[in-house]
Order: structure tokens, then sequence, then C-alpha cells
């Protein structure tokens, strides 16, 4: 027995939910998505509880973490009733619900808080630079020791308890029997899907998305680990340096084409989009820019009289680590992963 | 007896003679008795034929004439036709169906249609051997027409009539006009104000002096028949002295110590005992309740100048042309304990619903208690596969929907739950479903078998559904307000109405047309008329499209003055007849009378009103009482002529010439056809040429090379030269 909540339209609203109310449950989003299947057929389900408010089910359910967003659901809704973009806002709402600390909805939800905490970054990682007197040497010692502390500290403080709680909802409080040995058998399904976005191959609309997607994947681990592991600011290997110079030259150079179409909203899935969407694919355009720029600088020696250029750079590093990564639309990166993971897990 | 009979057998092209030997039937007719002509043609309904027909008669002087086709419903008044251009009574014409009877039902076995057409055919020509030569019965009219209703249909009509320079009648059973459309604050599509709607039909009729009004009136007794009903009304008195001041009756109806139950706010609220249904009610004049003032004595002496508490009924009598009933229909009244109705406090129905939004401007409250969110049930007493009315509503769905945006509008902050089986929000109306559905009204689909249930869970009420759009999911909805979606039934007094006027009831209990389709506001009584809800359930534009279409029928009707009656009606032999009363008993349509005959008590049959049904024929145990036409003598000797043997030259027997190209024996082929294929001199032949090597008509060329081509006896060769006919060739 569930209850009825129509309250929860409006709070789904707030994550950037559309006309959905229009919907009268022809079911034309699910015949014409060719990711559903007939054992997990969605989005017309999920609009439903959606509609209804039925909020545990929507917690329990996988399904919004396996559609990838192709719109050809909201293209072929006879209503307007904007099927894909419900299924965007609802893994939206479930990346609040799986963070603890209640953060990722706070901002979601407000945009203003969001500025906020940005303005505060910035605000603080002037008053460190102050506090170096503008030493570059120092300002990059410290910057790359920031890294590594802040991806572990992120890593197990928030992302690995949002993990647990999403294999809660999902598998552990709908009481699904999942034997050990399964979960060692299923756990190849997670890195497959981390790195591959697979199943999106699956989408009816043009592969290049898929494409440039794992080309931004790709790129963006690359400049990760190139940047944190290789110190790539001050490695002395030419290899090192020139494979720096590509991997932070794919992200920002993809990151171009996500913002252009953005704002052209050329495609379904770049129809609309909420203010993390666009601090998700700024952030990355500036990451990449701004670390090619810091090392093209160092390589042209004018750093020194362009610490700016670092200062800048660092700011976006920090926001990232700690708003974007922690809260913001980069938790999809892992979500679905594991949602792949968590399907293998409940399969017969 | 007729002793010159003319018999045309229709070859129809070959969808007879491909199967039933018209040829052979042609010259066996020849040889009977009466029988002046017998021939086979090869189209009968043809224009030349007809002309044809109608040359015989007169060269001939034929008395009688049968011809043997398809069936009457296509060709009897084609060839009753001929036969009156003839100069030949219609009468004298009876038509045999040996294509549905004969060569269609039975085209596996030839021989045994040809048969059986000729039986047929020998008791056609029996009959029309005794037809005797009918007038039309010409009636005349009284050019008034008595309106039974006066809502939306009832006026609607009455001023339609009243335009048409008819006397108009308007009866209505309430005191003040208007029916169930002065209930709604709102009316869908238009989103009009009913009681607007009412005043201004009210005021229109008020221009016309040839319409006349009666309030609180019923019909007590109807005799008569179509251009002639008597029908005596009953008026109910108002108890107001008729010379009052107004402004005393004012006064009374507002000092008047008595509340009595309030019909019209359908018993939400109390009124009192001198009321109008609402202020601006019309005939703007109230009515007292006597009975309740009765120990009112204080207050009633203090008005006795303005009340007239004495007044009587009257019964008065109208003489009207024609009827148009437009009486209406009655909400569903559900059952006690139906989805908890009168057992939990909440739940009421939509139409007191639509009342309760009229008294509630500001914000919408029940039994004290504001109302933030509605559990509608839909189908609530109608389409029960099981119960009494098996027949959808179909006004309610969209009316729910229309009261829901109505909800959203007036009081702005409230959310409603709509548990349906089937949306029937057909036609515009499905863009007010649309707009509910963006507005966030959420919908729930329930099937009969598993139908909601209300209950109460401390202070709420719990709706609970299996949602078929979830998956069969059990949902819990908790609603303020619960309410039931009603629909039309018959009225309770339909059966009155029914009696007086002999209008048939369907099982339904809605008043019955006679072909829903092609006569849709006829009743079988001849000038009686339905129009709007008592017919069935409709919305407003549908019922007044009814009764408007009634009123002009009435108007087309009663134009002339007179009118026409078929001729076919039961007569009685008034020296054998010994007044039993058996007929009179069995007639639906009380046709039949006890009259006078010289001396005599016989039955006498009204003819205006007689459909010829023929109920009281086989009923007299004297045998006076026959229908025209279908006289005993007609009757038995058509049996006499099917059950005479017929023989017929064995066809098989004569050597089967098989043609060389098909596979088909060419003497099987019709005779034009193979007229044809001889007309088909050259190797491929187009349609000019074969018209002119046979001098057939080109229509009858074109028609039978298709059917040729259907049957593979011809195929086209592509076209000539100038790409203007097809070339034709043997296949």
């Amino acid at each position: 027995m569930s209850r009825v909540n129509p309250k929860f339209a409006t709070e789904l609203s707030k994550y950037g939910s559309s006309d959905f109310n229009a919907c009268f449950n022809c079911g034309n989003c699910t015949a014409t998505c060719s990711l559903s299947t007939t054992d997990s057929s969605f989005p017309r389900e999920m609009i439903r509880y959606t509609t209804l408010g039925l909020e545990d089910e929507i917690k329990a359910s996988l399904k919004p973490w396996e559609c990838y967003y192709c719109g050809e659901c909201s293209s072929e809704c006879p209503r307007q009733a904007e099927p894909g973009e419900l299924m965007m806002s609802l893994r939206r709402w479930l990346t609040a619900k799986y963070d603890w600390t209640g953060l990722s909805g706070l901002m979601y939800k407000s945009l203003p808080l969001s500025i906020a905490a940005f303005v505060l970054t910035i605000v603080g990682v002037i008053a460190f630079a102050f506090s170096t007197d503008f030493n570059l040497e120092k300002m990059m010692h410290v910057g790359h020791l920031f890294e590594m502390i802040a991806i572990a500290t992120v890593s197990v403080v928030i992302l690995l308890p949002n993990i647990i709680r999403m294999w809660y909802f999902t598998i552990q409080k709908p009481q699904t029997k999942v034997p050990f040995s399964k979960y060692l058998k299923a756990s190849g399904e997670l890195f497959v899907h981390m790195f591959t976005q697979k199943r999106s191959l699956g989408c009816d609309d043009n592969q290049l998305r898929w494409f440039e997607h794992f080309m931004l994947v790709i790129g963006y681990l690359s400049l990760l680990f190139i940047t944190v592991f290789m110190n790539w600011f001050s490695t002395k290997y030419l290899a090192v340096n020139i494979f720096g110079y590509v991997v932070s030259a794919i992200v920002f150079v993809t990151t171009i084409d996500f913002v252009s179409s953005r704002i052209k909203k050329s495609k379904a899935v770049s129809k609309h989009s909420q203010p993390s969407d666009w601090f998700f694919v700024i952030g990355l355009f500036l990451m990449g820019l701004t670390a090619f720029l810091t090392r093209l600088f160092i390589d042209l020696n004018i750093i020194e009289t362009n610490k700016w250029m670092y200062i800048l750079h660092f700011t976006i590093l920090v926001q990232w680590a700690l708003i974007i990564v922690p809260f913001g639309k980069w938790t999809h990166f892992l979500y679905r992963s594991f949602a792949m993971y968590f399907v293998k897990l409940k399969e017969n | 007896m007729k002793q010159r009979i003319g018999v045309y057998i229709c070859h129809c092209g070959g969808n007879i003679s491909d199967y039933v030997d018209v040829e052979e039937l042609g010259k066996m007719f020849h040889q009977e008795e009466n029988v002046i002509i017998s021939k086979d043609v090869m189209f009968a309904c043809a224009d030349s034929n007809q002309k044809d027909i109608v040359a015989d008669i007169q060269a001939n002087n034929l008395d009688a004439i049968v011809v043997c086709s398809c069936s009457p419903k296509l060709h009897l008044h084609t060839f009753k036709n001929v036969a009156a251009r003839a100069g030949l009574n219609p009468s004298n014409y009876v038509q045999v169906n040996i294509r549905e009877q004969c060569s269609w039902p039975h085209s596996d076995r030839p021989r045994e249609a040809t048969v059986k057409a000729a039986g047929l055919i020998r008791a056609g020509i029996n009959r029309v051997s005794y037809s005797e030569s009918l007038e039309n019965i010409e009636l005349s009219v009284k050019k008034s027409a008595l309106v039974i209703g006066a809502g939306v249909s009832g006026m609607k009509a009455a001023i339609d009539l009243a335009r048409s320079d008819n006397e108009v009648f308007l009866i209505e059973k309430d005191f003040f006009v208007g029916g169930r459309i002065a209930q709604k604050e709102t009316l869908f599509p238009t989103n009009q104000n009913g009681k607007e709607v009412v005043a201004a039909l009210y005021n229109e009729m008020k221009k016309f002096p040839n319409i006349t009004i009666f309030t609180g009136a019923t019909v007590e007794k109807v005799s008569g028949s179509l251009g002639n009903f008597s029908v005596d009304i009953k008026v109910k008195p108002r108890y107001i002295n008729p010379n009052a001041d107004k402004k005393a009756v004012k006064r009374a109806m507002e000092e008047c110590p008595v509340s009595v139950h309030d019909d019209f706010n359908l018993e939400l609220v109390e009124r009192k005992a001198i009321y109008k249904n609402y202020p601006e009610a019309l005939p703007d004049v109230p009515v007292v309740v006597a009975e309740a003032l009765k120990d009112a004595t204080d207050f009633t002496g203090k008005f006795a100048s303005t009340l007239n508490l004495n007044e009587e009924a009257q019964t008065l009598s109208l003489i009207a042309g024609s009827v148009l009933v437009t009486t209406g229909y009655d909400h569903y009244q559900p059952k006690e304990g139906e989805y908890g109705y009168k057992t939990i406090s909440n739940v009421v129905t939509l139409p007191e619903l639509n009342r309760l939004m009229e008294m509630n401007s500001e914000k919408l409250v029940y039994k004290g208690k504001q109302i933030k969110s509605l559990a509608f049930i839909y189908c609530v007493g109608s389409r029960q596969t099981k119960g009494d009315n098996k027949y959808c509503s179909r006004q309610c769905c969209t009316s729910t929907i229309h009261t829901s945006l109505q909800l959203k509008e007036k009081y702005k902050d409230i959310q409603t739950y709509h548990l349906y089986r089937d949306i029937r929000t057909y036609g515009k109306q499905e863009l007010m479903y649309a707009e509910s559905s963006k507005q966030g009204d959420l919908y729930f689909k329930y099937e009969e078998k598993e139908m909601p249930v209300v209950s109460v869970d401390g202070k709420s009420t719990i709706v609970k559904v299996k949602d078929y759009l979830t998956a069969k999911k059990e949902m819990e909805i908790e609603a303020d307000l619960v309410v039931l979606v009603t629909g039309m039934v018959a009225r309770e007094d339909a059966t009155t109405i029914s009696e007086l006027f002999k209008i048939p009831i369907g099982r339904d209990k809605f008043f019955n047309e006679i072909h829903p389709k092609l006569k849709p506001v006829e009743t079988v009584i001849k000038g009686v008329y339905i129009g709007g809800t008592c017919q069935g359930p409709k919305n407003i534009s549908e019922s007044v499209q009814s009764s408007l279409a009634g009123a002009s029928k009435i108007t087309a009707l009663l134009k002339s003055g007179t009118v026409m009656v078929d001729p076919i009606t039961a007569r009685v032999d008034a020296d054998k007849c010994t007044w039993c009363g058996k007929c009179s008993d069995v007639c639906d349509y009380t046709a039949i009378k006890e009259v006078l005959f010289g001396e005599k008590h016989v039955a006498g049959v009204n003819k205006a009103v007689c459909t010829g049904c023929g109920i009281c024929a086989p009923v007299c145990p004297v045998n006076a009482i026959e229908i025209a036409q279908y006289t005993d003598n007609e009757i038995e000797s058509m049996i006499d002529g099917f059950m005479q043997d017929v023989i017929i030259t064995e066809k098989e027997a004569v050597v089967e010439e098989k043609d060389e190209e098909g596979k088909v024996g060419m003497k099987e082929y019709p005779l034009v056809w193979r007229e044809i294929l001889a007309g088909m001199t050259d190797e491929k032949n187009t349609i000019p040429e074969i018209v002119a090597n046979t001098k057939l008509a080109g229509e009858l060329v074109t028609f039978h090379l298709m059917t040729m081509n259907r049957y593979g006896v011809v195929v086209p060769a592509g076209m000539d030269a100038k790409e203007t006919y097809y070339y034709y060739k043997r296949k």
C-alpha cells in the first residue's frame, strides 16, 4: 500500500523537472526507448511514481540511472511531458538523497547558495595566496598537496558513505538477497561501465555523443592522474609534459562542444540546463584550459610575472574538488557505474 | 382478382442470373393464368426498363405488377412509383426478393435457388392477384405543439416552434423553468452561467405571443392522435394572491418562519416555506408550501391578503397537433453505503458538489470543514456490466473535469484525484482533460471488478484503489471530500409519460426513438417526438440538437395543415365483429375502441393511430379484423403458391458447350456477357468499339466488363494511343 503524495511534484520541480503532469500514461516513451526492456521498463513507470509522489519506490529504483538521455521519449511524447528531463531531475533528486550531508540537495535547489559557495572558495584561495606572500613555489607545492588530500578526504568522507547509502536504498532496504560471491563476480561490470559508459551506445541517437563523452572521461582521468601522481607542473620528462598538454587540451576542447550545445540547445540532452549542469561543464572546461595555460606559462617562463594564472587554476581546482565533485554533478560518474553494478546484482 | 398481371424477373447484372435461371423462370410464368407479361430483364431498376414497364402497363392494360429482384427495402418505392406513373394504384404492386433470398445465400446450389425463386414468385403473383387499390389517409392537423418540460431542450424547441408560427404550449412540472442547467453555476465548454442561460431563454420566449408557459403543471390525460391530441393538464396552485403587492410578497418570503427541504439545492440546506428556487428564478413569483404553513397561523394571518391558501389546482384542456417530450433526466442516487454515501460524512455526489461550489464563493467548506483535496470516483451508477445501468452517461467525465478546473480557478489551493474507468472527453472536450492533468490533477484507473473502497482512518477519509496505471499497485488517497460522479438515469415519472403517450421505453428506462440514426427523434407514436435527455444521456449541446430536430420535424409535419398516412392499417368487418374487446386489449397504440355501428357495438380503428403492426388480427375469435395488404386471402394464397410443385427443365441434362478459351462454360455466362464477348471482334477492343459492335448501352458494357474482369473472363490490355480508353481482351 502506498500513500499518494502530490506535493512531491513541487519538490521535484526544484530539481528541474518540467511539465510531467501533462502525462496521460500512454506509454509511448517506454515504447520508443531503446534501452527499456520488458524486465526493466522505463520511463513511464518513473513518471507515474513521480506524479503520485511514491518516494520510497523511486529511492529503491535504479531505473533513473539506466537512462542515458537520448531524448527520444521527450520528442515522441504526445503531451510534451518531457519524460527525458524528468529522468534527469530524478537523478539529481537521487543524488541529493544519497548524499548524507544533505548539501547536494541544498545546492541543487538554491542557486544563491551555490554561488555563495563558489565565492567563498575564491576568497579562501586569495587569502591563502596572501598568506604565502604570493610565493609561487610555495603555492604550487601546497596546491599539489591539496589535490592529494582533497581526493582522499572527499572519497572517504563523502563519496564512500554515499555509495553505501545508495546500496542500502536500492539493495538492502528492498530486501534483495544477493550472495557474496555475486558481488565479486559482478564487479567487472562496475569497471567496464565506469570507464566506457558502454550502455549509452544502446541509445538510438548519434554515437558521436558517446565518443565525445568517452574522450572526455579518459582525458579527465588522465589529467587527474598526470597532475596528481606525475606532478605534471614540475615534471622534467618531455613525454609526460606532452601527454599533459594533450589530455588537458582534450578536456577543454570537448567541453567547448558540450557548452555550446547547451547554449544552442541543439540536442535533446542539452535542451534543459540547470545551474548544476552549467557549473559542471564550465568547471571542466576551465579546469582543462587553466591547466593547459599554466603549464604553457611555465614552459614559456612567464609564470613568475603572471602568477595570477596559477591562482586562477588553483581556484578552479579548489571549487572542483570541494563543491562539484562531492556535491555536484560529478557524482554521476560513480552512481551510474554503481547503478549498473547493482542492476547486475539484482539480476537472477 | 386481378386478371392482367405483369411479371418482371431481374438478372441484376449477374447477381441473380449467375445462379437463378431467370430466363427459364420468365418462360415458366408466361404460362401462368392471369399473367399477361412475363419476362427477364437485365436491370429492372434501370431507367430504360422502368419506362418499358410503364409502356407495358399502358399498352396491355395491366391491373397489377410483380417485380422479382432485390429486397423491397431497396426498390419497393421505385416500382410503386413506376405503377403510379402508369396510372396503376401502387397497392397493386408486389416485390419478390430473389436476390437476398435466393441467388446470394444459395450460390452453391443454383438449381435449388431457382426452385425457391419460382416458389416465391408464384406466391407473389398469387398475392398481387388479391391486391386492392388503397389510398393514403389524409388527416387534418392543428398547427399547435405541446412541449413537455421547460429545461434547456424544451425552451429552445418552444422558441423554434413559435418562430415557425405554431402555437406552443410549454408545460413544466416544477414551479420554475430551467430544469437541470439552473443547478450548475458554470456550464462546459462555454463557462456560461446556467441561470443566465435560463433567463435569456425565458426572456426570448416572452417575446412570442404564441408561446404559453404553464409551470407547476403535469399531464393528466391524453386522448386523440396525430394532428389532434387532446391533453388535459393539471396546474398546481402557487397560493400567492395574483393581485398581491410585490413588496408584500417579498416581505412574506423574508418573514416566513417555517423551513422545508430544499430540492433545488439537493437537500444540502433548507429553504423557507415560501420560496423561489434561487433569487432570479423565473417566472418571478414565489411558491408557497401550504402544507408546511398550516400551523403558522400568526404568520398566515398577517399576510392573509398576500397569500391565498385556499387556491385550488386547475385542470385545463389543450389541443395539440403534435407533442415534443423533453422531460429530461434524474441524477443517479447512490444507494446508502455505496462508496460510503450517507454512511461516511464527507461523501457527496457531483451534482451536490456543484451546488456546494455555488454556495461557497470564497472557500469550499462542507460541514464546517474547509476542503482542500477531493477524490472523484467516476462511473457511479453507470456502465454497470451486472447492474441496471449498462450505458455510459456520456457527459459526466467532461462535467467532472470541468468542475475540477473550476475548483482550481475558484479556490486556488486545491488538489483533485480522479478515479476513473475510462476517460471519455470526446471531441473538443479532450482539451479540458489535457488542461486538467497539466494543472496537476491526478488520475487513477480502476476496473469494475476491483472498485475503489472509501474508508475512515481516524480523522481522515481514505480512498483505496488498485491503480491500473501503476501496475495495479494498491494506492491510498487521503481526501477531504469524496465525490461520486453519478450518471444520468431516466426520470422516475418517465413511466407516467410513457403510459400517457404510449412512448416505448427501453431496457435502460429511457424513451426509445424509432431508429438511432435514421429516425432519431421520432417515436412509434405518430406525431409524438422526443428530445433531450429523456431519450438517453446527452450533454447540453446534444440535448438542444435533438430537441431542435424534433421541433423542425413537427414544423414540417404541421406546415400544410394536413398529413398523409400510410393506408396499411387494421380494418374491422362490422358484420362479423361481436365486440369482445380482445383486439383493443392487445393494441399497444390504443388505436382500437368500441364504437356503435348502427345499433351494434363493434371495434373501431383509429386510422391515424394504427401502425398496421397486425397484433390484433390473430387474437380475433371471429376473424373480423384484418390488415390491409395482409389479408387472409393474400397470405393464404401466397402459402399455396409457394407450396406448388415447380418443374424446371433439367439444365444439366443439356449438352454443356464448353468454351475453348475459358474454364467456365459459355452457357453459364449471362446473356449480356456472351453478347459483349461476341462484340470483341479484334484481338483487343476498347469499350466504345464494343458498344459500336454490340449496340448495347455504354454504361452496361462498362459495368459488365468490370464484373467480367473480376471473374477472369476478360483482362485489361493496356491503353489506346490517345490514352483515353483501356483495351480489353479475352482471357
